[in-house]
């Protein structure tokens, strides 16, 4: 699938913010199951500069700065990608118990691995996690299916509900409350997998929405997304998308890597003001 | 006779060694240059040392040394323990630990720039890869950042101590932005002022070169980006721990102190807010730990940083000591892997020993931690973890096993090592020479790809018998640190020499410090005029004394009332109605004077002065910080006073004290912007405070003989008692009065020559737009002049028969009071606009969201 990705952030301030510093992580990967024929940005007010690199998880940056004094803010990100069809490997029948055992015995892995399975920013565990996913995880459990299972149980136990959390919300909460959007579900199934010593990633993207049957797709009516990427010993990273239950396919656009929310945020920034602001987010995945 | 005495210092000292000790050689016979030291110890006597260790704490708290203890209890500052017995190390056995300290410099060099690139050393299983993501040091922005110079690591520090085969074994290091180069320079100072006799027979060491050599590596960093470097030293702030050395230091080696907020990213270079505008800087010299350097990318709600800082480094603009990042190698579990690292990365074996250290995260080794615990200490792997080093032989059984409980539930966060015995040195304790364990710090300065070492130290013995407690925060007592030689050594010091050195350029006044500098003007002169007007109060008071019960004089009342007026301290004496207070005025007094809590008091003020003078510390000179640490003495003197005889004296001496802070720093500071806002400060507050008394002496007539005595006290107040009575005799005519208050221009206190010294003070300050146009503090001020110039005399002291106001004299006094108190408003405007807060702004989906998926 070709699509067409205009991604638009618009914040408006109070007071004039005059010094903002910037960091976004917007551009999609080119990997091998997915192509960003082409990534723009238009900034207003705009910056002298905008200064792209490539992080620690091969994920694309980019930094700006703005001096001038303003009270609006509007970054549009428009790519042109393509996402491939992906094959699926072979099933690992490896279970839990020997997934774990190759994580502690086989060091190369090990050191590929560990940063994702270490406690994160936004993603620290107790004993109620650990007993939230030992259920699906059990030690004969093939860990394939466990990771499944997983999903699946956050998915029919959790109520989507926007608005219920912010980025600062604790999993505890999440887990008491049984709410919360995609990004809490993929905290929560990446702290239950690494409650348990598996290794898990934060997925940063977009998903392809499709408007009710007869009606037109409406602007700005997508959204970024978010999913996670396991480790599968003999296959690999593999990724699940616990808000919907699903193996993430052509509609899933992969944006950035990461060990939580907090290395991939699609903007992050430091304003200089005395007032408070505003945000709108509008995404369009729109199929070419 | 002489001969026995000679060595009975010596004698006893030795008799109370019950470890091994510094002073004796591995024979147990005194080491010669110990022993020469001894000597002149005796020909000081006990008594002398005293003498000495008087004179170091005096020398100490006037140059205003001090170590800030967190949480502690009064006040932040402790003052620094300076024992008057140096250490002494001989410079063979220097040379020795030279090698062994600079091999490890470049061993956690080449540590850093593997961590933070191929990361060999964890693909190889030389060092566990825990130690390096599960290592709070460890920060994934910083992994591409590099700066020109071979060496990453510019400055290190290590801790080391005399371990029981008689060498030096490392204990600890520091590479995020080490402490102690500063107390070691400032401790040797010291020493060789209160006790020069004692390197008389000795030959020491100079510890000037290292700071030559780090001024060298500073320009080097520095000329990458910029022919003349600009170079500034960053502090977190008044509240830090090693505050004094960061101002020690950077005027010390000539580098602009600033604050996170300070500086400002744009364009892809730092910038500092100056009062001038934006001036680029090339270093960064920072006490600020890593974490904190940057909100936009490391933590992101420090204030401490600056935004977009490691962006700068990337781009290769700006280069910082210690680039962030560094804390990684400060892990504890790390010092387990030393060989092995030092095998892999250099091909050679360690020179200096390190204590013998277990990482508890692999299975063999916590079993040997586990089945040994009760001889071992054990401390958290990620340093700053709010966990104080266990020494398991001091814990109870309880302790010991809750401790074996932590270290099983999560064997990787703890690291053991051995408890080494350590070895002794002559301490001053109690006026009696006694063994105390001592470590001693090292300092090391890169010059891109070697290491220098500093030709001393920073020693700190314990301040416990028989226990190992050095830190500063415990209240270890740090000693002078020789290299001692046998020959005078041939110094040769090179300079750096600076091109096209603009000296303006190489002291910015931060706009921060402007605005500190302004406040000190004000906050001195508050202080200053209520003190004066207060005595003359005094005065009056004292000489019609009152029987209780009869009612007060009412030119006293008029004054009385015009104290709080001034103060702003209402209700006090402003109350209607309230004969009571007039007839007992003295408690009122006494707390305008000595409570600290009540703002507008003297003792508030001058609390409110000491505080902002600190934070400009680095702007005054070592007679201006004695003089200030005066007032510190007199605002505790004023707290404790009870009786009104002493009320005077105290006041008086404050007086003086005031004065003498105000002419050092007329006479001393440069001419600058610094100066003009200094002085700004002070003539508003002045002008101000003259008013708000003349306003409440006269604004409502009184009889005749009542402004008489009420005119004398404000003349007295603009100091034109004097003058007025060479001029007019005994004549009190209140037109005369206010005439010469306000128009006379030849005399300092009239509020004509005031307001011109303001201008001129503004006139000398930057202009941000027309330089040949009035800016719009200038023209309130002019506003001002204009209407004080233009009054007359005879008409503002018209009364109001009914009233008995003078509606003129309080309106036009109103009016000018009003324009100025505006100045204060424009300045900020135009100068002090650095304090904008900063937020970081990190939207969740759940905001993002406009749809569910």
């Amino acid at each position: 699938m070709r699509y067409k990705l205009r991604h638009q952030t618009v914040y408006t301030y109070e007071e004039p913010v005059d010094n903002y510093q910037s960091v976004l992580c917007l551009q999609p990967r080119t990997q091998d199951s997915q192509i960003c024929h082409s990534f723009n940005l238009e900034v207003s007010p705009c910056p002298s500069k905008i200064h792209f690199r490539t992080d620690f998880f091969g994920n694309s940056l980019a930094y700006f700065s703005l001096h001038e004094p303003h009270l609006e803010l509007k970054v549009i990100a428009n790519s042109d990608v393509e996402v491939l069809p992906k094959a699926m490997p072979v099933l690992s029948n490896l279970t839990c118990a020997e997934v774990r055992q190759m994580f502690v015995n086989n060091r190369p892995l090990k050191v590929e691995v560990l940063q994702y399975q270490l406690p994160s920013n936004f993603i620290k565990w107790d004993d109620e996690v650990k007993e939230f996913a030992a259920s699906c995880l059990q030690s004969e459990t093939p860990f394939y299916e466990g990771v499944s299972l997983l999903c699946e149980k956050i998915f029919k136990e959790f109520q989507f509900k926007s608005g219920f959390t912010t980025v600062n919300t604790p999993l505890k909460t999440v887990l008491k409350e049984r709410k919360g959007v995609c990004q809490d579900f993929s905290h929560l199934a990446i702290a239950s997998l690494r409650s348990l010593g598996f290794a898990a990633k934060y997925v940063s993207g977009y998903l392809e929405t499709l408007p009710p049957k007869g009606k037109p797709k409406l602007q700005g009516s997508d959204a970024s997304h978010a999913w996670i990427s396991v480790y599968v010993p003999d296959m690999g990273w593999c990724e699940f998308d616990p808000t919907n239950n699903m193996i993430p396919n052509e509609r899933h656009i992969v944006t950035a890597y990461g060990r939580d929310y907090a290395d991939v945020a699609p903007m992050k920034g430091i304003v200089f003001s005395s007032g408070s602001h505003k945000v709108k987010v509008e995404v369009d995945v729109i199929p070419v | 006779m002489i001969k026995d005495l000679s060595l009975s210092l010596l004698n006893t000292y030795k008799s109370a060694i019950n470890s091994y000790d510094e002073v004796l050689d591995a024979k147990g016979l005194v080491k010669p240059y110990w022993k020469s030291l001894f000597e002149t110890l005796e020909t000081v006597g006990l008594e002398g040392i005293e003498l000495r260790n008087k004179d170091i704490i005096e020398n100490l708290k006037e140059n205003g040394v001090t170590y800030n203890v967190y949480n502690s209890e009064n006040g932040a500052n402790r003052a620094w323990k300076l024992d008057p017995i140096p250490f002494l190390i001989h410079e063979k056995e220097w040379q020795t630990i030279e090698k062994g300290i600079k091999q490890r410099a470049h061993l956690l060099d080449l540590i850093l720039k593997d961590i933070y690139g191929p990361q060999l050393l964890v693909k190889n299983a030389i060092i566990p890869a825990e130690l390096v993501f599960d290592n709070t040091g460890f920060m994934l922005p910083c992994f591409d950042l590099k700066q020109k110079l071979q060496n990453q690591l510019i400055m290190f520090a290590c801790d080391m101590a005399r371990g029981p085969d008689g060498k030096m074994w490392l204990l600890d290091n520091r590479t995020q932005s080490p402490s102690g180069s500063g107390y070691a320079l400032e401790n040797r100072t010291v020493m060789a002022k209160v006790f020069p006799e004692l390197n008389k027979n000795i030959y020491r060491n100079r510890l000037s070169p290292y700071f030559n050599h780090f001024q060298q590596t500073v320009a080097k960093l520095g000329n990458i980006s910029n022919e003349n470097p600009s170079v500034v030293f960053l502090t977190p702030g008044l509240g830090n721990e090693t505050y004094f050395e960061h101002v020690y230091l950077s005027s010390y080696l000539g580098y602009t102190l600033v604050q996170g907020s300070d500086l400002l990213v744009r364009d892809g270079y730092v910038w500092l807010k100056s009062l001038e505008g934006l001036e680029r800087v090339d270093v960064i010299i920072r006490r600020v730990d890593d974490e904190w350097c940057d909100p936009l990318e490391l933590r992101k709600n420090s204030l401490l940083g600056v935004p977009g800082l490691l962006q700068v480094m990337r781009m290769g603009n700006m280069a910082v000591i210690n680039p962030p990042g560094a804390s990684v190698v400060e892990n504890y579990g790390l010092m387990a892997f030393m060989e092995n690292a030092c095998k892999f990365l250099m091909d050679e074996s360690l020179l200096m020993n390190s204590v013998a250290t277990w990482w508890c995260g692999q299975p063999k080794e916590l079993n040997f931690v586990l089945s040994n615990l009760p001889r071992l200490i054990i401390k958290k792997t990620n340093r700053k973890q709010g966990f104080r080093t266990q020494y398991c032989r001091l814990l109870s059984s309880a302790e010991l096993e809750e401790l074996r409980q932590m270290i099983i539930k999560n064997p990787k966060e703890f690291v053991a090592q051995e408890e080494v015995s350590l070895s002794t040195t002559p301490s001053f304790i109690d006026g009696k020479l006694e063994p105390r364990f001592a470590a001693i710090r090292t300092f090391m300065v890169s010059d891109g790809s070697d290491y220098k070492v500093m030709q001393g130290g920073l020693t700190r013995s314990s301040s416990v018998k028989d226990r190992f407690v050095i830190s500063n925060q415990l209240g270890g007592i740090s000693k002078d640190t020789w290299i001692v030689t046998d020959n005078p050594s041939e110094h040769f010091e090179r300079f750096v020499v600076k091109k096209n050195t603009n000296a303006s350029q190489n002291n910015s006044l931060t706009s921060r410090n402007a605005e500190n500098l302004f406040w000190v003007g004000r906050l001195y002169e508050r202080t200053m005029s209520l003190t004066s007007f207060l005595k003359i109060v005094l005065n009056r008071l004292n000489e019609n004394v009152n029987d209780k019960a009869q009612k007060q004089q009412a030119y006293l009342v008029v004054l009385l009332k015009s104290l709080t007026h001034l103060t702003q301290t209402y209700p006090g004496f402003a109350e209607e109605n309230d004969d009571a207070i007039f007839e007992n005025p003295e408690p009122e007094m006494f707390s305008l004077v000595k409570d600290i809590k009540k703002a507008g008091s003297i003792a508030y003020n001058i609390q409110s002065l000491l505080n902002t003078a600190n934070q400009v510390s680095e702007r005054w000179t070592s007679d201006t910080r004695r003089i200030l640490n005066l007032l510190e003495d007199s605002l505790q003197s004023l707290k404790n006073t009870s009786n009104i005889n002493q009320l005077s004296h105290r006041l008086d001496k404050l007086y003086t004290r005031l004065f003498a802070f105000y002419g050092n720093v007329f006479e001393t500071l440069p001419r600058d912007n610094g100066f003009y806002m200094f002085e700004a400060g002070k003539n508003i507050e002045r002008i101000l405070s003259l008013i708000s008394v003349l306003r409440s002496a006269f604004s409502f007539k009184n009889n005749e003989e009542v402004e008489a005595v009420i005119l004398e006290a404000v003349l007295e107040n603009h100091h034109l008692l004097t003058q007025y009575r060479h001029v007019y005799k005994s004549q009190w005519s209140l037109v005369a009065g206010l005439d010469m208050v306000m128009l006379e221009k030849n005399l300092p206190y009239t509020l004509t020559s005031l307001l011109d010294r303001l201008s001129f003070c503004l006139s000398h300050l930057p202009k941000s737009t027309n330089a040949n146009r009035l800016g719009i503090d200038e023209k309130i001020v002019l506003e001002a002049s204009s209407i004080i110039k233009l009054i007359d005399a005879e008409n503002l002291v018209k009364v109001d028969e009914d009233t008995q106001y003078r509606s003129e004299l309080d309106k036009t006094l109103e009016q000018v009071q009003d324009l100025i108190s505006k100045v204060t408003a424009s300045l900020s405007s135009l100068y002090f606009s650095h304090s904008v807060i900063q937020h970081s702004l990190l939207d969740t989906i759940e905001k993002i969201n406009s749809d569910e998926i």
